[in-house]
């Protein structure tokens, strides 16, 4: 910091005896620069305050509590011990994992069509679906959770259907578990995923697909040998924001099935807003396994994202 | 028969004519150029010939085979184009290698075709390196490299070292051509530069809105330039309006015509010349001169016209602004030839 | 460079494949069916057959009657506007520090501020209940710890507006040129580069405001019941009037669709003013 500073100082006496020269005030002008410089570091004051306050504080919080023991009051793992051995922890940690992973894979193929689509598509064709991507990008959470309701609930307009014209996949549709909150959580994935690919199919250039058409290549051969390693970064970074947004997500699920389902994110509210009695310290640890499964998440895109963009620029 | 014949070739975008009516053919082994301004067609004729882009009436035939609605992938070609061609996610290498693959050639010919191309367009080193990693010269000598690998029967060229800059640019030029010459590959080349069509081509079609204005070997179309396009397009002629030359000499000239005199073919002198046989001999007033290059060149006030001359750039001899000079216009240089709106 | 102009004005029309059509036509109809479904909903006296019967605007003159319902809507709106101009005073004199103090902040600004992107609610919403629920001290007070955690929500957001309209103008070169001039640097800062920056931060602070719209974690999570908003009203009523929440959700899409459009607009118009200074 100290050093910073002294750089700065520097740098701005050189300005002002530049801007000073010939008035002879150089080293007042020096003075006063360099005492106005610290002034301003004030500027960043209140930033720093509130982010402390309601960021950083909080996280060390639940950090904190994580690793203080609920029985035996002593720091220590006893609590993520419990986490990893409780059934209903285990079972929602391992259903969150799995719908987010199922809910980002089936977006992000249905997203990467989609992309492709508009990005060949007439402009107007291309700017009426991404106006609808980016209108429906908002429809989630509670509304969400109630549309759906109304679509594929117990009297739901999609479950009629399916029971007066037999169809048992819609009929017998069980919203309010796994299945629903894989339909819904695919939902809210696709706007989300289309919208991060569309730019980088810009990055397509027309003439790799005639160099590639004039060097015999197949249209196969186009997509798996160009566009698809070419947009690999793209569609990593995408697949893992999808990823961590499932494993975030709230509301949606809370809406339809409140606390009733083995899911991390509904499991650490409940633990600190429990209707029994608060448990803040297995709420912290499972709040920490959210979190080292986000960083995990991450850290393992950017390592296939280094692999996929060897040394090259990024579509 | 030409080895590559256009045959009433017109292609239009809409309401819009690019090519109208093309006819010529290209001889086995030629470097052709194709050069004209930008948005003259040639571009498109390329591309045609590619199979990228279809004819809207007419005929291509490639040595001896209507190739008209073949597509592209069938006809054999190599096209290297503007820039950013290069497979992003590949190093040269496996750039190159892609259209033998494609072709599936064997993995051992691949290997060594590779290696061979990839020396001939000096790039040895740079076998792994990514195209990011890669100089726009470098890039280029890539994509030369991965389109002549395919050994195809015709090599586009489509304007490949317009984003090139100058140095490198005339290393390259002469790359390609002593390529074309080592594998007597035909080749097409597409360029609005007229120093660069007059360094690389063995024959060059000028184009012009659509059309083929002029054909030629280089020295041809330089020298003797058949309209007023071609005559302001390949070299920087001086052009005089009917009026105007024979104000300066006397002599009538047809109406519909302007006279066009390179500026390199005038004399320059303080003294009157003595022997003004076969030349019109005028007196002027150096206003001003510029060194290009070796050329030094002199703008020249006769009365109401402005001349450039120019002459080898030698120290010893130098005339001064405002100097009354004598110019010497050899007839045979002065060509006569048809103004724009009578063409 | 002109002819590629001319080739790219004069190629046909680019037209849209049949199999891109349909695969777009899918999936704009999944997207857009639950919400249409809803506003059907909404807008018949039942449906319990495969078609609805008996339009109404019912639920509408109910929801709009409904004291509950405005309170909620207006509680909302404070929040949001409180929120977002808390996060975008914090981030404007943070950002002249980056600008004209010391640029090696910048790294250290844009981590603070994208850590709640990765976090989302449900981890800062019980971070900031666990930390200071019960501590009796103001910071314990729900309405305060619910304005702290929207403006940690929409940092990144705010941030990343801020961020791109000032380099985008080159504020440092600006600040520089109006201290040349005898201008000191905060002042330039407020009177020379706030101004040219004042579209972006209008664009992002929408952006923000419908992220606070459509909050319910936060919300329901740090205040409840205490102080309800229009998501935590939607959920309450969820169970007690179907016919009263479709119009809620629709109400609150519609807002939201609204403040997208006018995002999308204003950033439209910016690209198209850059296009034509290029």
């Amino acid at each position: 910091m100290e050093n910073t500073v002294t750089i700065g100082e520097k740098d701005a006496g050189a300005r002002g005896a530049t801007a000073a020269s010939g008035s002879g005030t150089g080293t007042r002008a020096q003075g006063r620069a360099g005492s106005r410089r610290r002034l301003g570091w004030v500027a960043i004051v209140p930033f720093f305050a509130i982010v402390a306050l309601f960021e950083i504080m909080p996280l060390l919080q639940l950090a904190l509590n994580s690793v203080i023991g609920r029985d035996s009051e002593t720091l220590g793992l006893e609590n993520y011990v419990r986490v990893f051995t409780t059934p209903l922890y285990q079972q929602s940690i391992w259903n969150s994992v799995w719908i987010s992973l199922l809910s980002a894979v089936v977006g992000i193929v249905v997203a990467f069509l989609a992309a492709r689509f508009a990005h060949e598509a007439s402009p107007r064709v291309r700017n009426a679906f991404t106006m609808i991507l980016n209108m429906m990008s908002n429809f989630s959470g509670v509304p969400l959770a109630f549309a759906f309701m109304i679509l594929m609930g117990n009297a739901g307009v999609l479950t009629l259907i399916g029971q007066r014209f037999g169809i048992p996949l819609l009929a017998n549709f069980d919203l309010y578990g796994a299945d629903g909150l894989v339909i819904m959580y695919i939902y809210f994935q696709i706007p989300l995923a289309t919208l991060l690919l569309i730019p980088a199919f810009a990055g397509i250039r027309k003439s790799w697909r005639e160099a590639a058409t004039i060097l015999q290549a197949s249209a196969f051969d186009y997509w798996f040998r160009i566009v698809i390693p070419n947009l690999m970064p793209s569609i990593l970074g995408t697949l893992s924001v999808l990823f961590s947004n499932a494993l975030a997500a709230y509301a949606t699920a809370y809406a339809l099935v409140m606390n009733n389902y083995a899911l991390l994110a509904l499991q650490i509210t409940s633990r600190f807003k429990g209707d029994v009695q608060t448990d803040a310290a297995t709420g912290g640890a499972l709040a920490v396994v959210l979190i080292a499964l986000m960083v995990v998440c991450t850290l393992v895109n950017n390592y296939f994202t280094r692999r996929a963009a060897k040394g090259r620029e990024l579509v | 028969m030409a080895y590559i014949e256009f045959r009433d070739v017109v292609k239009r975008f809409g309401d819009n004519t690019v090519l109208d009516h093309i006819n010529f053919g290209i001889q086995q082994g030629d470097l052709v150029t194709l050069l004209g301004p930008s948005g003259c067609g040639k571009s498109t004729l390329l591309r045609c010939l590619s199979g990228l882009e279809s004819v809207s009436e007419g005929q291509i035939v490639l040595d001896g085979r209507d190739v008209t609605n073949v597509p592209a992938s069938k006809r054999n070609i190599g096209m290297v184009f503007q820039q950013y061609s290069l497979f992003p996610n590949m190093t040269v290498e496996q750039n190159v290698a892609f259209g033998l693959k494609m072709k599936k050639v064997p993995k051992d010919q691949i290997e060594k075709k590779v290696a061979d191309a990839i020396e001939m367009v000096e790039l040895k080193g740079k076998e792994r390196a990514y195209p990011a990693n890669l100089s726009g010269g470098q890039q280029q000598r890539a994509a030369l490299a991965r389109s002549i690998v395919t050994e195809p029967s015709v090599l586009l060229l489509d304007e490949p070292l317009s984003a090139i800059d100058a140095k490198l640019r005339k290393a390259l030029q002469s790359r390609i051509r002593e390529i074309h010459k080592e594998l007597g590959l035909t080749t097409i080349f597409v360029t609005h530069d007229q120093d660069e069509a007059m360094v690389m081509s063995d024959v060059i079609q000028l184009f012009h809105s659509g059309r083929i204005e002029q054909a030629g070997s280089p020295v041809e179309v330089y020298t003797s330039p058949v309209s007023e396009f071609a005559a302001s397009f390949i070299g920087s002629y001086n052009q005089l309006s009917a009026g105007e030359f024979s104000r300066l000499t006397g002599v009538a000239v047809p109406a519909g015509n302007v006279v066009a005199v390179r500026p390199e073919t005038i004399g320059i002198s303080l003294e009157r010349p003595e022997a003004a046989e076969g030349a019109y001999v005028v007196r002027g007033t150096v206003i001003d001169s510029t060194p290009r290059g070796n050329v030094l060149r002199y703008t020249v006030n006769v009365g109401e016209t402005t001349l450039r001359v120019d002459v080898l750039f030698r120290s010893f001899h130098m005339f001064d602004d405002l100097d009354t000079v004598w110019l010497t216009l050899p007839e045979h240089d002065c060509l006569c030839i048809p103004a724009e709106s009578a063409a | 460079m002109a002819e590629k102009n001319l080739r790219a004005t004069h190629a046909p029309a680019q037209k849209t494949s049949l199999a891109g059509k349909i695969f777009l036509g899918v999936v704009a109809a999944y997207l857009l069916v639950p919400f249409l479904a809803t506003l059907v909903y909404s807008l018949f006296v039942e449906w319990t057959d495969i078609l609805p019967s008996g339009f109404t605007l019912r639920n509408y003159q109910e929801l709009f009657t409904n004291t509950v319902f405005w309170a909620s809507i207006g509680r909302t709106l404070v929040l949001c506007l409180v929120s977002v101009a808390i996060t975008i005073v914090l981030i404007l004199l943070a950002m002249y520090v980056v600008v004209a103090v010391n640029r090696k902040v910048a790294p250290v600004m844009q981590f603070l501020c994208m850590i709640p992107y990765a976090l989302q609610g449900v981890i800062l919403s019980i971070g900031i209940i666990s930390l200071y629920t019960g501590t009796g001290t103001i910071l314990s007070n729900r309405m305060f710890m619910l304005f702290g955690a929207y403006t940690i929500l929409v940092l990144p957001y705010i941030y990343q507006g801020i961020r791109n309209a000032l380099n985008s103008i080159d504020a440092g070169m600006l600040i520089q040129a109006a201290e040349m001039l005898g201008c000191g640097r905060f002042r330039a800062y407020v009177q020379v580069v706030l101004p040219n920056i004042l579209s972006g931060i209008l664009v992002s602070s929408l952006l923000a405001e419908s992220i606070i719209f459509g909050d319910f974690v936060l919300a329901n999570n740090i205040a409840g019941t205490n102080y309800q908003n229009i998501q935590v009203f939607l959920q309450a009523n969820m169970d007690v009037s179907s016919g009263l929440s479709s119009a809620v959700v629709v109400v609150i899409f519609v807002v939201v669709a609204l403040v997208t459009a006018l995002v999308l607009k204003l950033q439209g118009a910016a690209q198209n003013n850059a296009k034509e200074q290029a």
